[in-house]
């Protein structure tokens, strides 16, 4: 009990800077509760007088989030999938087999590292168009499916499985394919669900690729959607977090279900 | 008997190339290509429809003589500047903070991460309403402080501000949301270098007689570079690409007289809206070289600084 009492400027300055940080949190989940005479009053109210869950109904009807919502959870989703599946190959490659050239490829991976991926727009922009992909759900999609980061954090993993079981699987006359998606895969799972969730939010976060990628209302994700509504909405404030909340939402949510796997993940590997 | 161990490193070969395949035509596509397609295209004036000209290092040296170029350079370098050291000062005392042997430690790790996986544009949205003039908590939060202030005897005068409208804020506040955005991030890489430090580097130097001060600077900050530097190479590349706070802080522009245009920024702009792409093209490749060299730079220093295990 002393010993508590004696941390207890800690315990002040953890929760001052606690409070800081899920402040803009605090206050836009309330300020989306509030009339919009409230949410524009001054001084501003810390709890609303009342819950407004209007709020949320005419936000969500203002513009198409509901659509924008779907092409979030159908793009990342598939992204994440398909990040999921090139990276167990290519890592398993790396991890457990041997070929010719592969510390070049090896370095050439690591190479990618430092390539500021806004670098690539303008070429990327133009064999998007030239596949004729503007606007289509595959070039939201595909040129994100391969990712160096997972290809590392998968590859480290399968190192650590021993080679006695490949070795006598393969007396039993278990192909490799079989091997990886029978004995390999189910042994990853830790790691594969890291590596999705990471895809998963990476993917519902883009901006910039979206935004030069697609045109019509219709492709656009939560992110793109919601920057067209700021214009929309100037200062109605209660409507744009409201907004905000439904962008932010599903993905703090996957976050409070796995933390133990998200901060893992980054640290062990720092990956982004 | 050497044929068929040739044989057998071939056919293995093939076979992994199988597996590589599809993860190296979309980085083939999407990442190798266009690396090199973006320097032939600065080298022409492309625009999007009509004919491309060759025109060598022209658009270089049209970059060199654009104000407005050297204003993004300018502006991101001050925003690599001020955010990268910011964070990770604060990143370090976070992270040592949640290494002491406190209660609700678990509760303050997700805290302080939910910033980073927060979709920046969303985040951004609730920013730009904190800095805003007449209805923003910043502004309310000042005027408490000018009247405890004034309670206290100190007649101050603190605000209005108008945060968003002011060329010489558009950085320092753009800085304040990373520094909020990735605080949390890299306290959890720096408090996982804390956790593998061997306590008894501290029980020994105790011994010695060392006090806190002394025990956190010669060997935590010490056993804690490897994680510093990476977060110094991996921070600095991310501030240099600053866009997206930028796009929807200021609503599609590059802040008030243009004073938080970035190099990003910059590209996107020159690229589409006005349809530059070689003037974009070329502008990408300076950021490039940029990153590259100080990467490199900060490599070589490392070897001076950086303690990889005894």
């Amino acid at each position: 009990m002393l010993q508590e009492l004696k941390r207890s400027p800690l315990y002040l300055i953890l929760f001052a800077v606690m409070a800081i940080m899920l402040l803009p949190f605090f206050w836009t989940v309330t300020t989306s509760f509030k009339t919009p005479q409230e949410a524009q009053s001054y001084p501003p109210t810390w709890i609303p007088k009342q819950l407004r869950w209007q709020n949320y109904i005419e936000a969500w009807n203002a513009a198409p989030f509901g659509r924008y919502f779907l092409n979030s959870l159908f793009v990342a989703t598939a992204t994440a999938i398909g990040g999921v599946i090139t990276s167990v190959l290519a890592a398993y490659a790396f991890a457990k087999m041997n070929f010719i050239g592969k510390n070049v490829l090896f370095y050439l991976l690591v190479g990618t590292m430092m390539i500021p991926g806004q670098m690539l727009l303008v070429p990327n922009y133009l064999t998007i168009v030239k596949l004729r992909w503007y606007d289509t759900y595959q070039a939201l999609i595909v040129p994100w499916v391969a990712n160096v980061f997972g290809i590392f954090l998968l590859r480290q993993f399968f190192r650590t499985i021993p080679d006695e079981l490949w070795d006598s699987a393969q007396i039993d006359g278990c192909s490799r394919f079989r091997f990886l998606w029978q004995f390999v895969v189910p042994l990853s799972k830790p790691a594969l669900v890291t590596l999705f969730l990471f895809r998963f939010i990476g993917s519902w976060n883009a901006f910039l690729w979206v935004l030069i990628m697609t045109s019509r209302e219709e492709m656009r994700t939560l992110p793109v959607g919601l920057y067209y509504f700021i214009g929309e909405a100037g200062t109605d404030y209660h409507l744009l977090t409201a907004a905000a909340t439904f962008a932010m939402m599903p993905i703090i949510f996957l976050f409070l279900v796995a933390q133990r796997q998200f901060i893992q993940g980054v640290a062990r590997t720092g990956l982004k | 008997m050497r044929g068929r161990r040739l044989r057998k490193v071939i056919g293995e070969s093939l076979e992994a190339y199988l597996y590589l395949l599809p993860a190296f035509a979309v980085l083939g596509v999407f990442t190798f290509y266009p690396v090199v397609r973006a320097f032939q295209i600065s080298l022409y004036r492309w625009p999007v429809i009509g004919p491309k000209t060759f025109v060598g290092f022209g658009n270089y040296l049209k970059l060199i003589g654009d104000r407005e170029f050297w204003m993004a350079l300018r502006n991101t370098s001050y925003y690599v500047l001020g955010s990268v050291p910011l964070t990770l000062t604060l990143a370090i005392l976070v992270a040592v903070l949640l290494n002491s042997r406190i209660r609700g430690r678990v509760m303050a790790r997700v805290a302080f991460f939910i910033p980073y996986i927060t979709p920046m544009v969303a985040a951004t949205v609730v920013w730009r309403w904190i800095y805003d003039r007449d209805y923003g908590l910043l502004n309310y939060l000042l005027e408490i402080l000018e009247k405890a202030l004034r309670h206290l005897g100190l007649a101050v005068n603190l605000g209005p501000v108008d945060w968003l409208n002011q060329p010489g804020l558009a950085i320092p506040i753009l800085i304040v949301i990373g520094v909020w955005q990735y605080v949390g991030y890299q306290a959890i890489i720096l408090l996982a270098g804390l956790q593998n430090i061997d306590r008894q580097y501290y029980d020994a130097a105790k011994v010695d007689g060392a006090n806190a001060w002394h025990l956190f600077r010669h060997i935590t900050v010490p056993l804690l570079t490897p994680q510093i530097f990476f977060l110094l190479i991996i921070s600095m590349i991310g501030a240099f690409q600053l866009f997206t706070q930028v796009f929807i802080l200021f609503v599609g522009n590059p802040g008030p007289r243009d004073s938080a245009m970035t190099i990003v920024f910059y590209i996107y702009e020159k690229a589409f809206r006005e349809f530059y792409m070689g003037v974009a093209s070329a502008a990408a490749y300076i950021l490039f070289g940029i990153i590259f060299l100080l990467t490199l730079i900060q490599f070589r220093l490392s070897r001076r600084w950086v303690f990889y295990g005894g």
